[in-house]
């Protein structure tokens, strides 16, 4: 979200709010993972024929989360940086020779991921020996207080003023005292954190005999609220689930849980009140929890170094007529009309666009659900939540509306400014109900959604359409039973089960290159339909719907004006390479496409043939082209010159 | 989308459109130029150039038909203000300055008529005389209370209505100003004799070549209607919707569709920068726009401006300083975290995924389970090839399917060839004509961000037990006066449609985009408003109309809001409360366990400035003590280490911790209201820096400072502060 407010295009700037003085604070996260190394962190599970069973130690637990982390934060974070201290460790390494903070290891330093540290954690995890050099647990244990004041330096130095620093910490050692003045010094220097603008994170694994007890030491160092952002909704200590080794689910995959709900620090990106009526308003915030995620854009490397470089480019402006250099300031806004320019002044400029008010949330009125179709749909949704900041009681409130909606199954209907200078609109506010997975774990939280809605001014009407013909009630019920055998599991859609294939394929040729390592040859998408199983479990209804399709068509074309389309001889070129003599089996079985072959304007291999026997194969149009190759599943991209390379490319291989 | 128009406008002059009636507060031509003038800067913003209008002015004082006519004879008091063309800024300048009523009353419109006639078929007509593809259009606007001459005018009717030629046929339009209108009930009293038999006749000719007639008022009040700028419909992808793979196995399903936007939004005209030209000062002859005339420093005094990009690296040799280096030892590369990856030419499209175009079914789900929330885009129709009966027939049995069994689809899309794959989900829309689908992408996996929110129904405590009596919880009350207020704000009934029939309130197609029309409304205004001293006009009411819940409404649901009130027990938050001492925030200060972190370290009352442990040791200095001097010694041992900082810096490496502890140290200030503790550091800071007194050149340091906007704590911001906003602004300066 931080990144949101900076990387505007030019088109948005002048949406931009007018940032107050705290804002210009870099909106930038800083995570440092705190590991344990002890011996029972480094206890190995007892090998099992199960394949469900643990197969990490902790400590290796951690550090495989801490990689997937980091490789996730290197594609939705790129400006953020993370690092991994271990304590614990016989060995003493901050990077920097100094030796104050004994049985401290710093195995990846506080800073945006490099390739190399991405390499080093990997090679750490997948080499045994590399491993067992660093994770040798010290006679002499650390104290608390050491770990976090080592860590309050590492902020400090290399993240001075990121507005949200956090230390997630993984231990298992719920009281980690050895004389009782640990205790008093651990304290102080937790709250030297709190200070400092840093949150402590707590992730703790219980032993197989002994479960974590956070009230024996940790709920004196952990503050509920996070010092960078006060009146943030306070995060549910209590639900951060216990991880039991061998348990079913996985000690790895439960804390990849817990710290996924942790990997991005929450921002509000507005703070607004609620008009509910006239005279009754609450305060809310909003947040962006479902974004499109890009990749990277690119940028310029200097090549003339012994490294190459990320060269940062700066833009002057200069008026076109005496090349001077424009300040900024002196810049003036104009639109363009009847080949000349309408200008305003600055103050005309924010007349204009903020005549219609203070941002706002106001509610004008309730409908039912059922007047939200999906057509009417812009734009990603705000999930807003209530806060305490402006208005005391707002939460009540709030809550008393969110359950209100949920019953009745309605909408509320507002008129939304997000900021000054936002464009108003008008907005659906539905209720987003809280729910759990099996493991306790809030998969969809609770609190209103804003939905902003197409004005008649973005609404597009939809093509027309010859009225015949439709579809006949058999028809429609084969079609359904075809589709009753492929419900996705649940019959819902979970996006976690869908990673984005070109974005994962972008960083996964990057993080190649960058390492130099070999590329991949093709990318893992699970966007791909099952087509196996579709074939298994839908393959005889498709069949059935076939023939139905093929008896209602051919009645369709009888009684009505419809002109029959004979087929010519072409066929779509089968892939499979099916012989011909097959069809005869598998005519029953086979599926029409139901693709026209139309005469006029697509032509056969042998006309195009004759075509370019003739020699008059330039003469064709673009159009012809594409339809020709399109028909046959070969890309239609490039100039003329090209397509006309690939069709006769396509007419040699084919031998006409 | 719309073809070539040719539009003449008929404008009576005359001495008696000059005078203000009925109470009105401008005069008839003024009123009837409110119209005339939204229709033409309307066209000009369109910048078509099919568009082709012209003005004619009839019962003007003087007599020019631009050779439109040859002969002036029965043409007197008409003037031609120009040709039939695609009318520009300069055009409208011109064109007002000559708008005024005349001293006369002579002038016949219909022979204005006749002109206008003879311009368009002029200007539309093809080498062989053969009338283009044109829709041509005449538009008279008139008072009624000039002389007519009718003895022509079924000749005029038969050409208007085209009928030796219907491909030249033209749409009359006439406006009346304060013509009786039974429709809308207005009837002008005392109306005279010339003026009801001029009414009479203008009707019928109208009527008679199929056009249309009626009064100023309505098309004046119909202008507030904002206009709909509808686009030719363009498929953004067409292929086929395919269950199976076609290519291994033998049952698939294969349906030639076709993709069209069912909503994109209508974004506002965007300004452009310029800059305020520089020669204008000196010879002021290069302006290219038209200058009518007046001073005011509309057109021509701007210039383009361009845009340079430098691009400048670390430089290796010095480290900390940069250079500029050439755009030809540049490639293009990606960054990887930290580590710059550059891609060589021929590598180009390694990094793109490789794919064929295709909307590929994934799978299906409950449409009554499905999270509305998660539609993340604009969306498409979805709809079968043209004339391609079996892709209708079987997208139409797959949209009654979906409907029957209450299914989404879920597919996979990919639009052109090796673009990046979307999931998509697929929505029957079956209406009345037409059935499509409707189809809007999903999230992926990396676009949720899964933050956790405590319960609204319940308050869990640090052990975890769930309480359901809590001040954040509604009680019973609250939630039974919430339901009766939601049920009494109900807008799925309160809206009329035409019939007056009741029907649902701000339907998405009756509500127009506030800002796209407010821009363009008064880019248009401007247009025709040079004067830079006139104030803005207010956006129309329609764009405001659902800005507010409905009065009539509101006022249903008045005893509802009233016990929701109550019950709500709403309290705003007083701004905070003045006068120094401890912030209030000291419960937010405990951790979990709530324990008394100073009552442990046994509240010391003087702590002093660690340097290692700097900007916590500050807080609690400044926390620990009401003593003036205590705070002012904090204060001072900050300065000094801050100054440490940057005196030690090797190049810019600790400027970052030195303005994190100067944005500490001004919050503290700020709060603690010793704002001059801050002011008077800040203020020899700057002078240090600057004069390089701190260890060299720390100009960067300063500009760093300025561009956080930690300079000098104004009275705004501080009430105890004896500095002006000027005075803080000026402090930037330098």
């Amino acid at each position: 979200m931080a990144a949101d407010w900076q990387n505007r295009n030019a088109e948005e700037e002048e949406d931009e709010e007018e940032m107050d003085d705290t804002s210009y604070k870099t909106i930038k996260d800083a995570v440092l993972f705190a590991i344990d190394v002890s011996s029972s962190m480094l206890a190995q599970p007892l090998p099992s024929d199960d394949k469900k069973a643990e197969r990490d130690s902790a400590t290796s637990a951690a550090l495989k989360c801490a990689y997937q982390l980091m490789l996730q934060r290197i594609i939705s974070n790129p400006k953020d940086m993370m690092g991994i201290l271990l304590f614990g460790t016989e060995k003493t390494d901050l990077k920097d020779g100094d030796s104050t903070f004994q049985h401290c290891y710093l195995l990846s330093d506080l800073d945006v991921p490099s390739a190399q540290d991405v390499k080093q954690l990997r090679d750490l995890l997948e080499d045994e020996d590399e491993a067992s050099k660093i994770l040798k647990p010290a006679k002499e244990r650390p104290t608390m207080a050491t770990v976090l004041f080592c860590a309050n330096q590492i902020f400090t130095t290399k993240a001075p003023n990121f507005s949200s620093r956090r230390l997630f910490l993984v231990t298992d050692n719920d009281n980690p005292i050895q004389v009782k003045q640990d205790k008093e010094t651990a304290i102080t220097r937790a709250r030297d954190l709190y200070d400092l603008g840093c949150t402590i994170d707590l992730f703790p694994i219980s032993r197989p005999d002994q479960s974590f007890d956070r009230a024996n030491f940790y709920n004196d160092l952990v503050y509920p609220t996070s010092p960078s952002d006060p009146d943030a909704p306070v995060t549910v200590a209590s639900t951060t689930k216990v991880a039991k080794s061998g348990d079913g689910i996985s000690l790895l995959k439960q804390l990849l849980s817990s710290i996924n709900s942790k990997a991005a620090p929450r921002r509000a990106l507005f703070s607004l009140p609620m008009e509910l009526g006239p005279g009754l308003h609450i305060s809310v915030k909003g947040f962006i929890l479902i974004k499109r995620q890009e990749h990277v854009k690119s940028c310029s490397v200097w090549v003339g170094g012994e490294k190459p470089q990320i060269a940062t480019a700066s833009t002057s402006h200069m008026a076109d007529d005496t090349a001077r250099v424009v300040e900024k300031t002196d810049l003036r806004k104009a639109y363009k009309f009847g080949g000349d320019t309408i200008t305003f002044s600055p103050d005309e400029i924010t007349e204009i666009r903020q005549c219609f008010g203070e941002p706002v949330i106001r509610i004008i009125g309730f409908k039912p659900l059922s007047s939200l179709p999906l057509w009417a749909n812009i734009g990603k949704a705000t999930f807003v939540y209530p806060s305490e900041a402006d208005f005391i009681g707002s939460t009540r409130v709030f809550s008393a509306l969110q359950q209100k909606l949920l019953k009745s199954k309605k909408m509320g209907l507002a008129w939304f400014v997000a900021r000054k200078n936002a464009a108003p609109v008008l907005a659906a506010i539905i209720p987003g109900e809280e729910r759990y997975d099996e493991n306790g774990e809030q998969t969809a939280p609770p609190g209103l959604w804003l939905i902003p809605l197409p004005f008649a001014d973005d609404i597009r009407a939809c093509p027309e359409q010859p009225k015949e013909p439709v579809t006949s009630p058999e028809l429609t019920d084969k079609m359904r039973v075809v589709m009753e055998q492929l419900n996705l599991p649940k019959g819902v859609y979970d996006p976690s089960k869908y990673p984005n294939p070109n974005l994962q394929w972008f960083y996964r040729i990057l993080q190649a290159m960058a390492l130099e390592e070999e590329i991949p040859e093709k990318a893992d998408d699970k966007t791909i339909p099952k087509y196996r199983q579709v074939e298994k479990r839908a393959g005889p209804y498709i069949v059935e719907y076939g023939e139905q399709f093929e008896a209602e068509f051919a009645k369709a074309n009888q009684s009505s004006a419809i002109p029959s389309r004979a087929k010519t001889g072409s066929k779509r070129p089968k892939t499979s390479g099916a012989d011909e003599d097959d069809d005869e089996v598998k005519s029953k079985k086979r599926i029409k496409k139901i693709k026209v072959e139309n005469d006029s304007d697509e032509l056969t291999d042998k006309q195009m043939a004759d075509i370019n026997n003739k020699g008059t194969i330039s003469k064709q149009t673009v159009a012809v082209f594409k339809d020709f190759l399109a028909s046959r599943g070969l890309s239609t991209a490039g100039k003329k010159a090209d397509l006309v390379e690939r069709v006769q490319d396509y007419l040699v291989e084919k031998g006409v | 989308m719309a073809g070539k128009e040719a539009t003449v406008f008929i404008l009576d002059l005359g001495e008696t459109m000059g005078e203000i009636r009925y109470g009105r507060k401008q005069s008839d031509l003024d009123w009837a130029m409110e119209y005339v003038w939204d229709k033409i800067t309307t066209t000009v913003s369109t910048e078509r150039k099919t568009a082709l209008m012209s003005v004619i002015g009839v019962r003007t004082d003087r007599t020019d038909l631009q050779g439109v006519i040859k002969d002036d004879e029965g043409y007197e008091n008409i003037t031609v203000f120009s040709e039939l063309k695609a009318y520009l800024l300069p055009d409208i300048r011109k064109l007002q300055g000559n708008l005024k009523p005349s001293s006369t009353s002579s002038g016949d419109l219909l022979s204005a008529v006749a002109v206008a006639i003879m311009q368009i078929d002029k200007a539309t007509s093809g080498k062989n005389g053969n009338p283009l593809k044109y829709d041509r259009r005449i538009i008279i606007v008139t008072d009624g209370r000039g002389q007519m001459d009718t003895s022509d005018l079924s000749g005029f009717t038969s050409k208007i209505r085209g009928d030796d030629n219907p491909d030249a046929k033209i749409e009359l339009v006439l406006l009346g100003v304060d013509f009786d209108d039974a429709e809308n009930g207005y009837k002008e009293e005392d109306k005279d004799d010339s003026k009801e038999q001029n009414e009479a006749t203008l009707r019928e000719f109208v009527e008679d070549c199929g056009g249309s007639f009626g009064t100023l008022a309505e098309a004046v009040e119909q202008l507030q209607i904002p206009r709909i700028k509808e686009t030719r419909p363009t498929p953004s992808y067409r292929g086929t919707l395919t269950l199976g793979d076609a290519v291994n196995y033998q049952s698939t399903l294969t349906i030639d569709v076709e993709r069209y936007p069912c909503t994109m939004v209508a974004k506002p005209p965007s300004a452009s920068s310029f800059a305020a030209r520089s020669d204008l000062a000196g010879s002021g002859t290069q302006s290219t726009g038209t200058v009518m005339g007046d001073e005011y420093p509309m057109d021509g005094q701007l210039s383009a401006v361009r845009n340079q990009r430098v691009h400048q690296v670390d430089n290796p040799d010095d480290p900390g300083q940069k250079m500029n280096v050439e755009s030809d030892e540049l490639e293009r590369g990606f960054e990887y975290g930290r580590t710059a990856v550059h891609i060589s030419e021929s590598d180009a499209n390694v990094v793109n995924i490789e794919t064929t175009p295709g909307l590929e079914l994934v799978g299906f789900i409950y449409a009554d389970q499905f999270d509305r929330y998660l539609a993340m885009s604009r969306s498409n129709h979805i709809v079968p090839q043209r004339s391609n009966p079996q892709a209708k027939l079987a997208l139409s049995s797959f949209i009654m399917a979906l409907y029957e069994a209450e299914y989404y689809a879920v597919a996979r899309l990919v639009t052109k060839e090796n673009k990046p794959p979307l999931i998509v989900l697929l929505v029957p829309r079956i209406e009345l004509d037409t059935e499509a689908l409707i189809e809007v992408e999903l999230p992926f996996e990396e676009d949720m961000r899964r933050y956790k929110f405590p319960p609204l129904d319940k308050k869990l405590t640090v052990s975890g037990k769930a309480i359901t009596e809590h001040k954040d919880l509604p009680n019973d009350e609250l939630i039974q006066s919430m339901s009766d207020y939601v049920d009494a704000m109900d807008l799925s009934t309160f809206g009329r449609d035409d019939e007056g029939e009741p029907t649902e309130y701000a339907k998405p197609e009756d509500t127009y985009s506030p800002l796209l029309h407010r821009v363009s409304q008064i880019i248009r205004w401007r247009a025709t408003h040079s004067d830079p001293t006139l104030p803005l006009p207010g956006p129309p009411q329609i764009l405001t109309k659902y800005s507010h819940p409905p009065a009539e409404l509101l006022q249903n649901a008045e005893d509802q809001l009233a016990a929701l009130a109550t019950a709500a027990d709403v309290k705003k938050v007083p701004p905070k409360t003045k006068g120094r001492g401890k912030r209030s925030r000291a419960d937010a200060e405990k951790p979990l366990s709530g324990l008394d972190v100073d009552a442990l370290l046994g509240n010391p009352k003087r702590v002093k400035i660690d340097a290692t442990n700097l900007i916590p040791s500050f807080k609690r200095a400044i926390n620990a003590t009401d003593d003036l001097d205590a705070i002012q010694e904090a204060a001072d041992a900050m300065a000094a280490a801050i100054r440490k900082l940057v005196k030690n810096s090797v190049g810019d490496s600790a400027y970052g911790r030195a303005l994190e502890a100067m944005r500490v140290m001004r919050d503290e200030m700020t709060e603690m209201e010793e704002p001059e503790m801050w002011n008077s550091f800040v203020r020899v800071l700057k002078k240090e820096l600057l004069g390089g007194e701190l260890g060299g050149d720390r100009r960067e340091m300063w500009w760093k400072v300025r561009g956080s906007r930690y300079g000098l704590v104004d009275r705004k911001k501080c009430f105890a502060s004896g500095v002006t906003e000027d005075e803080a602004r000026e402090f930037y300066k330098g």
